[in-house]
């Protein structure tokens, strides 16, 4: 298989995963597998697969740079929407199916709790990378100053973790691996500074 | 077809409930006839179970009710008993349905001690024995903002503490909830210190509100419902209300409760429902009444204020939540 015929079928395979949550979680819609509050589990579901693909978004530099393979580049970009688009249906579902359109409970909301406050932010820092992610805006900025600005996805993913720990009830199992995934992240990318820097 | 959709089923379309119990009746009957043909031992050691036939036969009677929710209608059976907080099961909702079947129940004993003329450890086919069972339809309020209206069964804590003689040194109740990380998997970390154990104090015990309840909907309790017996504080979070409980003890000085102890900002020793006081991570005001779209205001001490509030006269709800 040469390089091209690889870099595509890597890049399917990042579609088919991004994609495939979202077959199960129609699956288990219709048939009645949600439980009894359904709309509370999708709330649930999409902010977990977000946040997933928002850490494996950014372990796509680091893998690149272990691997030296491009793939991780070339799929980079598609990855990173498919983490804003699935965090955006987190934040619709959250809007629609857990507040029922109530504005004004879901603004005193958004105000008042402290991990909805970390959530909206999370979401908000993530949209200039969604807006700046064509390749035409890409190239009007510069490379550098584009490279700037998404170093923002380490404060978005901060901030979404943050937001999962402060809800978590008992069980940290699950926040503590994101905490641990990210935190190993950051690192790489530190020390992999301090050791390339020219 | 879609067996469920969101956010409201129209009646039509809810299984009946004849036809979802006749469904369990059957795989039931199949699981009967597949243990008959490998082992009829097995079908034989149903005989022993010692307190679930009795009950079973208590409940096919008329038994007194009170409606006690102000007229709102009950949850869902199935509601019910999906979707449950149960940490000995697991943290998800569905887990206690999922994996309740590990609990075994019967036989079920009872220890009662401490400050009792009469302690000891008792089948509970005994305790059941003396009581005179009822149906409770009472609201029911999780800390985490969701709630239901539940018809239970069963009979008024104070009768049993009664029937043990509480000397004048018991001030406080202590429930303690099985223990057995063999069969519930979510005993397998610490994710709070087990066994859960509960306190109330002497009073809030002895409100004829306060029910020890071993069945809900005219059954057997469930297992992810707490079976065989657990604790009903209408009143109260119901992290309060302990499930599955084999041991009360009533004591002099007041031991720390589980969530108290895993987070004392977070869950106080009363939690009382109170919409004044919000959990620190978010609005008690509103709640999420399971099977109904949109929110519900919260009602002080989830509406039942004429019956208790007499036992905090005097005391800062804001401090004592």
């Amino acid at each position: 298989m040469n390089q091209r015929t690889a870099i595509t079928a890597f890049r399917l395979l990042v579609l088919a995963g991004c994609v495939t949550p979202a077959g199960w979680l129609v699956w288990q819609w219709y048939f009645g597998d949600l439980g009894a509050v359904p709309g509370e589990a999708v709330v649930h579901f999409t902010g977990k697969t977000g946040l997933t693909l928002l850490l494996v978004t950014i372990a796509f530099s680091p893998a690149f740079r272990v691997t030296g393979w491009v793939g991780f580049m070339a799929a980079r970009r598609q990855i990173g929407l498919w983490a804003f688009f699935w965090l955006v249906a987190h934040m619709l579902a959250w809007m629609g199916l857990d507040q029922y359109w109530d504005w004004p409970w879901i603004r005193r909301e958004m105000i008042e709790l402290p991990y909805i406050r970390y959530g909206v932010a999370a979401l908000a820092l993530l949209v200039p990378l969604a807006l700046t992610s064509l390749r035409r805006v890409q190239k009007a900025m510069g490379y550098r100053a584009w490279h700037w600005l998404h170093r923002l996805i380490y404060v978005s993913a901060a901030l979404g973790v943050t937001h999962f720990w402060i809800l978590t009830r008992a069980d940290y199992m699950l926040p503590l691996i994101f905490v641990a995934v990210l935190t190993g992240l950051i690192v790489f990318r530190i020390v992999d500074a301090m050791l390339h820097r020219r | 077809m879609a067996r469920y959709r969101y956010p409201r089923i129209p009646e039509s379309e809810v299984t009946p409930r004849e036809l979802f119990e006749s469904r369990r009746r059957l795989l039931r009957g199949g699981l009967a006839l597949g243990a008959a043909a490998v082992a009829p031992g097995l079908l034989w050691s149903r005989e022993a179970q010692a307190w679930q036939g009795l009950l079973e036969e208590r409940l096919a009677t008329d038994l007194p009710s009170s409606e006690l929710a102000g007229g709102e209608s009950t949850t869902s059976f199935q509601d019910t008993t999906t979707y449950n907080n149960f940490y000995e099961f697991g943290t998800g909702k569905r887990d206690p349905e999922i994996y309740g079947h590990r609990l075994e129940t019967d036989p079920w004993s009872l220890t009662i001690e401490g400050d009792v003329d009469k302690a000891g450890t008792f089948a509970l086919e005994d305790v059941l024995a003396g009581q005179t069972l009822e149906e409770r339809i009472y609201r029911h309020r999780c800390v985490e903002a969701w709630s239901k209206v539940i018809p239970w069964v069963g009979f008024p804590l104070a009768d049993l503490v009664k029937r043990h003689g509480p000397t004048s040194r018991a001030k406080y109740v202590v429930f303690e909830s099985i223990h057995d990380p063999d069969n519930l998997r979510g005993q397998r970390r610490s994710i709070i210190d087990w066994p859960y154990r509960e306190v109330l104090r002497i009073d809030e015990a002895m409100h004829p509100l306060t029910l020890l309840a071993v069945g809900l909907y005219g059954e057997v309790m469930p297992n992810q419902s707490g079976a065989p017996i657990r604790l009903v504080v209408p009143w109260k979070y119901g992290f309060k209300s302990i499930k599955s409980v084999v041991r009360i003890a009533l004591v002099e000085e007041r031991p720390l409760s589980s969530w108290e102890e895993r987070n004392p900002d977070e869950y106080g020793f009363y939690a009382n429902v109170n919409p004044t006081v919000d959990h620190p991570r978010w609005t008690q005001a509103r709640e999420r009444r399971i099977g109904e779209s949109g929110r519900r205001e919260t009602l002080m001490f989830n509406g039942y204020g004429e019956e208790v509030a007499h036992l905090y006269a005097g005391m800062d709800l804001q401090q004592h939540y």
